[in-house]
């Protein structure tokens, strides 16, 4: 590694206090999971598994 | 400030002892892993006979999830506790007493398993091949329960001795709130002991009796069931140590502070109070246990997800916090302004990913009926090693690249070459999962040696059944590869000649939302205990109740009268004293 | 206590993912009609001769379904170290358009009773009776269709040869009791 990686080692160019802190960015990232999982659920319950016969009745 | 190493250095080396006993597991582990991949896939199976297929099978089990979790756990939670409370064990005789004593179990339970490889000579007949479940009425060497019976009386007194330095701390500073590590340490303990309380008495009282000869039977769904108690509550004990990494250290790692103290305090207590009540769905399909029982069951895990959905936002939005300090703009774009060059923090990152799938898996296996679609197929074999074989295992390397300089005094060796083997690892269990998870929807059960049947043809919806075993030993053999790039460089790191020589001490930023912030009621621990042991009691005296009347015929009268009149009561007194004791 | 309201909101969703979890299996059960392995086969000692005593294994005499009225049937299964009776000697034999009730034990350790590529799929354990219930449909052709059966739970050394077939037989070919 460079000394330059050394001598900014955290690469802070700015202090955000808590209430300056939206995390829009790990809100976008989440909806897309919650996303996934639910179309995941449906999928793997529905078509997988229902459609996975003979099931225990 | 001080290094860790040279302010603590006893407590350090119980703690480089702790690590060191995990690394060595992980070695035979992996090595048993790598034979494992490749015999079953059908890619080399002369080395091994399909009869001790099942011995490198145990061995493979034991290593991974008892010994290199559980060791690893005492050796980063010694720290956790004397670093958060800045003070030395209250006696390090005890320390060193806990820390012999899981090595002393770790030894008497490996030496059973390993005697499966002899066939003649003094060692015959001691054997364990009975898989880390050890399901009666498979029989182990009464050595094997022993040693398990001891290791994990070595970490009821860990446990002990940490909670005498918080209640030391806490005479000295009566006014302060429980700092966050101890926290953390505190709960994830009383989880334990809880827990562990059902293995033990399964061990204690049923099965070293039985291979002793004592008894001549014991009621299989019985220590099953008992079993189970432990054997899911046993994942978050893995699981706990590394939420502390993902909650402490990466948000230091990423130049951001954690976003919120009190919401991580809730995530662990509610892993305190939903982790025991869980166990039974492990037996959806298990006959002797009432369809009500079973979506309790349910019940209670689903509501689990919850600490963990909690921890996904509150540590990815402290990364994005770090990311933003760092000059990071935009919805995505503060990404790119991740400390990616950081093993440490790029591992880590890795490994919450593929948590975030393995919980897509660990979601299906909580549907109660979706189980009869999945259960004791590969599918399942791919969670788990996506979870524990990644989420926790790569997350403790990755961390161990920045704990190891802490414990030491000297820097790791190569940043790049801690990049690259957790890079590889991630790749591997990729292929290795994915194909796991495919294979277990067509069909292809777990835990044999050879899962090719003349009378069963797969029906490989998503790919062939060979392509799927090609990736299986394809992803085993990189993973092989990244162990062997992680022991190199733990040998190259101790000789001190890395891009930076010794260690700079550093400190855990201050979270953005503090304990200050949190409800006092947080901190009252044995409030949480006493909710776990009510819905522990909800969940589990009746299913216990029912299969011991139901099966003490077959046990013979007067034992399971023993059980039910002795037995149930000594256990729920028990559970009742520990309550009272706790904090 | 300050709770950020992006996390409330995660929080919400959260709670709607494990509800519309629950709601799912709920309706499986409810809607769908899908069973649970549960007590209902009831226990019996762990040894052969007290197995063979029991009612519905006694009624077993070969690899035939047993008749029992309209189009339900019965079969009962030994998973022993390392087969089935029936079911590996022999395949296993249902008619077409037939409920099936497989009752399942085993006299030595616990084995795993999973018909490959179906939902049927049950832990076989020493002193409890698994009952299970499946429904297999009128078949496509006049071919008999055959269903791999595997043990999937380690039984001991030789586990990897357990395996079994159940076959699906053609109304007009069905020799059994109709």
């Amino acid at each position: 590694m460079s000394s330059e990686t050394e001598t900014t080692e955290d690469g802070i160019v700015r202090e955000i206090g808590h209430d300056e802190f939206d995390p829009v960015g790990t809100l976008a990232l989440i909806l897309i999971y919650f996303v996934i999982i639910g179309g995941l659920w449906a999928f793997m319950y529905f078509v997988e598994f229902l459609g996975n016969g003979p099931t225990v009745v | 400030m001080e290094v860790f190493a040279n302010e603590y250095p006893d407590e350090a080396w119980v703690v480089r002892a702790a690590l060191g006993s995990a690394f060595v597991a992980l070695a035979i582990g992996g090595l048993m892993g790598l034979i494992q991949t490749l015999h079953r896939t059908g890619f080399y199976d002369s080395l091994i006979s399909n009869a001790d297929y099942y011995t490198v099978l145990t061995l493979h089990g034991v290593a991974m999830v008892l010994l290199f979790t559980i060791f690893f756990l005492v050796g980063f939670f010694q720290w956790a506790i004397t670093d958060s409370l800045g003070r030395k064990s209250e006696d390090i005789r005890i320390t060193k007493l806990w820390y012999g004593m899981m090595v002393l179990g770790s030894a008497m339970s490996a030496v059973t398993i390993l005697g499966g490889f002899v066939d003649s000579g003094s060692l015959s007949g001691v054997e364990a091949d009975v898989l880390y479940t050890f399901y009666a009425p498979l029989e182990a060497h009464p050595l094997y329960y022993m040693g398990l019976a001891v290791f994990i009386i070595g970490t009821w007194i860990a446990g002990f001795d940490w909670f005498r330095s918080w209640w030391a701390w806490k005479k000295e500073n009566p006014d302060e709130r429980m700092p966050l590590r101890t926290f953390m340490v505190l709960t994830t303990m009383l989880m334990w002991y809880l827990a562990s309380l059902g293995v033990a008495i399964s061990v204690v009282f049923f099965l070293i009796p039985w291979s002793l000869g004592i008894f001549d039977s014991v009621n299989s769904l019985l220590t099953r069931t008992l079993f189970w108690f432990f054997g899911h509550p046993v994942v978050y004990f893995w699981l706990m140590p590394v939420y502390m990494m993902w909650y402490v250290i990466m948000p230091k790692l990423a130049g951001g502070r954690l976003f919120s103290d009190p919401l991580a305090r809730i995530v662990f207590v509610l892993f305190l109070v939903l982790s025991v009540p869980t166990g039974i769905h492990h037996q959806y399909v298990d006959p002797g246990i009432a369809e009500g029982f079973k979506f309790l069951a349910m019940t209670n895990t689903m509501f689990l997800l919850l600490p963990s959905l909690l921890t996904a936002f509150t540590v990815v939005a402290s990364i994005e916090h770090g990311a933003r300090q760092r000059g990071g703009e935009g919805y995505f774009g503060w990404l790119t302004a991740l400390p990616w060059g950081k093993p440490a923090f790029t591992g880590m990152t890795l490994a919450g990913l593929m948590f975030a799938a393995a919980g897509f898996s660990g979601m299906i296996n909580a549907g109660m009926s979706i189980n009869y679609l999945v259960h004791n197929t590969l599918w399942v074999v791919g969670h788990f090693h996506m979870t524990v074989g990644t989420a926790v295992a790569l997350s403790i390397m990755a961390a161990t690249y920045w704990f190891l300089p802490k414990i030491t005094g000297r820097e790791i060796f190569s940043r790049r070459l801690g990049l690259a083997q957790v890079l590889l690892w991630f790749i591997g269990m990729v292929l290795m999962g994915n194909a796991m998870h495919r294979a277990g929807l067509a069909g292809v059960p777990r835990r044999t040696a050879d899962p090719t049947y003349d009378q069963v043809i797969y029906d490989g919806a998503y790919g062939a059944i060979g392509e799927l075993r090609f990736q299986i030993a394809l992803g085993g053999v990189l993973l092989s590869l990244s162990l062997v790039l992680f022991f190199a460089h733990l040998v190259l790191s101790s000789f001190d000649i890395g891009e930076r020589a010794a260690a700079t001490p550093d400190s855990i930023p201050a979270p953005l939302s503090g304990p200050e912030q949190a409800p006092k009621v947080l901190d009252n621990i044995r409030l949480w205990t006493s909710i776990a042991v009510v819905l522990i009691l909800i969940t589990y005296i009746l299913p216990l109740a029912s299969i011991v009347t139901d099966g003490g015929g077959w046990l013979g009268d007067s034992y399971g009268v023993i059980v039910a009149e002795y037995v149930l009561p000594a256990v729920s007194s028990t559970i009742d004293i520990f309550v009272g004791v706790v904090a | 206590m300050e709770i950020h309201r992006y996390e409330k909101l995660w929080f919400g969703l959260s709670l709607l993912l494990i509800v519309g979890f629950i709601g799912t299996i709920t309706y499986g059960a409810v809607g769908a009609g899908v069973q649970m392995v549960s007590d209902d086969g009831g226990t019996v000692e762990p040894s052969f001769s007290t197995i063979n005593e029991n009612e519905k294994f006694a009624q077993q005499e070969d690899n035939q379904a047993v008749h029992v009225e309209g189009n339900e049937y019965e079969v009962a299964v030994i998973a022993q170290r390392f087969s089935f009776q029936p079911g590996t000697g022999s395949p296993i034999q249902v008619p077409e358009d037939s409920r099936v009730t497989f009752y399942v034990t085993s006299p030595d350790v616990i084995h795993g009773f999973s018909v490959v590529g179906t939902n049927a799929n049950t832990m076989v354990i020493p002193g409890q009776i698994a009952e299970i219930t499946v429904e297999f449909d009128e078949l496509d052709s006049d071919e008999p269709k055959e269903y791999g059966v595997v043990c999937h739970e380690f039984c001991g050394a030789g586990h990897e040869e357990m395996a079994g077939q159940i076959q699906v037989v053609p109304e007009d070919q069905w020799e059994g009791d109709a």
